[in-house]
């Protein structure tokens, strides 16, 4: 668990804080996103917890140790970190480049190996293809995958992420979002995850701190409540007019309750589907109702426009109160 | 003109030992001079407020006319004449050079790759040692190939001051007034600094490996 206990940062030479009273935990195993617009602070919170970055006041802990009990090299070791840049290192082969950690760590080399083998597959790039290879020969989205490998060479149970996939176009970002979740099911790290991108946030988010110009803390709270119930103004107007079909995406069609099937004519609706898709195709066909099918065809029911309205109006209503 | 038999004569007693005094000269003169440029040049890029002062010296120093310089350092006490005052000049021209490509190199590195290494946790003797300086070293050598270059040819004029080499083949081949000393000193002057020019840009090449992009 990371906390954060009233830290706030003053850059040497001004007045005004960027990092203001900042106070929130961060759970085991899930993904912490701090989201905002452009200079509030989120990147200097992250460096803050492997202290790239000294607080003016306040402290982080580290499974209720405070971040300052060991030495900043020895604390950086053990937290993965990948950034936007990426910054992997020119001059080192790709699996120089993942054994960096593991190397500073003195890990016998037959171990780094088959490490550096597990995380290429990890990230889907093939080890007998890409392993010798230098960065300069790998596209912007390899090397992003190559970045987050290296973060995980040492299995560290917290990661740093500042816009780790923010370098690449939107398809390959999508992509890697989804393959990064597939890992985190498997690796259920401790993560800080920042970007400026809220529908990333809500993506990759379990739980998402808001932060506005000031770097305080405008809501902390998972993206369903987010989206249900913003705290403020600025919150509600941060996750868009279109909040409502946002929360609707998070949900999806096999979490609903279903009416009873009643196949004849209706469009198809895999049960995989978000609901906001699932809401998008029957505006589309012009009906009022789809039968959801599993992956084998098999039907399991009826989805009506009326099912998400009363869903959506309902989280309003809860709002309200 | 030219006379061969004067060559194939003297090759041995004359010749070969105005080369090895050349290449001697001049080897010992850039090793020196990367010595003190690389902490300077180190330092430099840590503080940044010393390189003025730096390039103002080194600069100056660059800019005196080697003839000048030679007497000048003759005349200091306890240095007069021979190879060692000839060393200390040929270091002297080589810093401007060497400390700016040095600087250069380390600027070079790429802040995110900085970035990256200290967020991993390498300490700052291990960044300067496995980021900085190995990114940073085709930009050196690509200095040591100038400063090289130079010095081979400004050392002929050590010979002015005993300091040995092949300007000992030019001096007298002119007080002499025998061409053919002249002309095989200034071709293998000449030809020293072609093969050195292409042996350090062999190096530099071979140091960055990297640099090969083969797309994926
Ligand atoms: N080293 C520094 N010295 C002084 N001010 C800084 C420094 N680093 C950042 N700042 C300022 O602190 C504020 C917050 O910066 P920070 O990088 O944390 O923002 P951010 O939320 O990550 O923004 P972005 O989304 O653009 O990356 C900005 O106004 C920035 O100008
Ligand atoms: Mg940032």
């Amino acid at each position: 668990m990371i906390e954060f206990r009233g830290v706030s940062k003053t850059y040497p030479g001004s007045s005004r804080p960027v990092v203001n009273d900042l106070s929130f935990e961060v759970f085991d195993g899930e993904i912490c996103v701090l989201v905002g617009p452009s200079g509030c602070g989120k990147t200097t919170s992250m460096r803050m917890v492997n202290r790239l970055i000294e607080p003016s006041a306040g402290e982080i802990l580290i499974d209720g140790e405070p971040n300052t009990a060991m030495s900043g090299t020895k604390l950086r070791r053990h937290i993965g970190y990948a950034i936007q840049q990426i910054g992997l290192f020119p001059h080192r082969t790709i699996a120089d480049n993942i054994a960096t950690v593991p190397q500073l760590l003195e890990w016998d080399k037959g171990r780094i190996s088959a490490r550096v083998e597990e995380l290429l597959n990890l990230v889907g790039l093939d080890p007998d293809q890409y392993r010798d290879r230098y960065p300069a020969e790998l596209s912007g989205g390899q090397q992003q995958r190559v970045g987050v490998a290296r973060a995980l060479a040492a299995d560290p149970p917290v990661m740093l992420m500042d816009e780790p996939f923010g370098a690449v176009d939107p398809i390959n970002r999508h992509r890697l979002q989804d393959e990064f979740l597939r890992i985190q099911g498997e690796i259920k790290k401790t993560i800080i995850f920042v970007t400026h991108d809220i529908d990333e946030a809500i993506k990759m988010g379990d739980r998402i701190a808001i932060l506005q110009e000031g770097g305080i803390l405008a809501q902390y709270d998972t993206p369903e409540n987010i989206l249900a119930s913003p705290n403020s103004e600025f919150v509600s107007s941060f996750v868009g007019a279109d909040r409502v079909l946002k929360r609707l995406s998070l949900l999806r069609v096999s979490d609903v309750e279903l009416g009873p099937p009643n196949g004849d004519g209706l469009p198809r609706l895999s049960e995989r589907m978000n609901l906001k898709d699932a809401l998008s195709e029957l505006i589309g066909a012009g009906v009022e109702r789809g039968s959801v099918v599993s992956d084998k065809d098999a039907v399991r029911g009826t989805l009506s426009i009326e099912t998400i309205q009363r869903l959506s109006h309902g989280a309003e209503q809860a709002r309200g109160e | 003109m030219f006379d061969w038999g004067w060559v194939s004569n003297n090759i041995t007693d004359e010749i070969l030992p105005a080369l090895i005094g050349h290449i001697y000269l001049s080897f010992v003169s850039v090793a020196i001079a990367l010595l003190i440029s690389l902490p300077i040049g180190i330092l430099v890029s840590r503080y940044r407020k010393v390189y003025p002062p730096v390039t103002f010296i080194t600069g100056l120093l660059f800019s005196i006319p080697s003839l000048a310089l030679f007497a000048l350092l003759v005349s200091v006490p306890g240095l007069g004449l021979g190879s060692t005052t000839v060393i200390i000049a040929l270091v002297s021209y080589s810093l401007l050079v060497l400390i700016r490509n040095v600087v250069a190199g380390i600027d070079s590195v790429p802040e995110e790759t900085r970035d990256a290494a200290r967020g991993m946790g390498l300490t700052n003797r291990q960044i300067l040692f496995r980021v900085e300086l190995p990114l940073a070293l085709p930009v050196i050598v690509a200095g040591i190939r100038i400063a090289t270059v130079t010095i081979i040819g400004i050392a002929t004029i050590g010979a002015y001051i005993s300091g040995g080499g092949l300007g000992e083949l030019i001096f007298t081949g002119i007080s002499r007034n025998f061409p053919t000393r002249v002309i095989v000193g200034a071709v293998l002057a000449t030809l020293l600094a072609v093969l050195a020019d292409l042996t350090l840009l062999a190096v530099e090449r071979y140091l960055r490996p990297w640099a090969r992009t083969r797309r994926a």
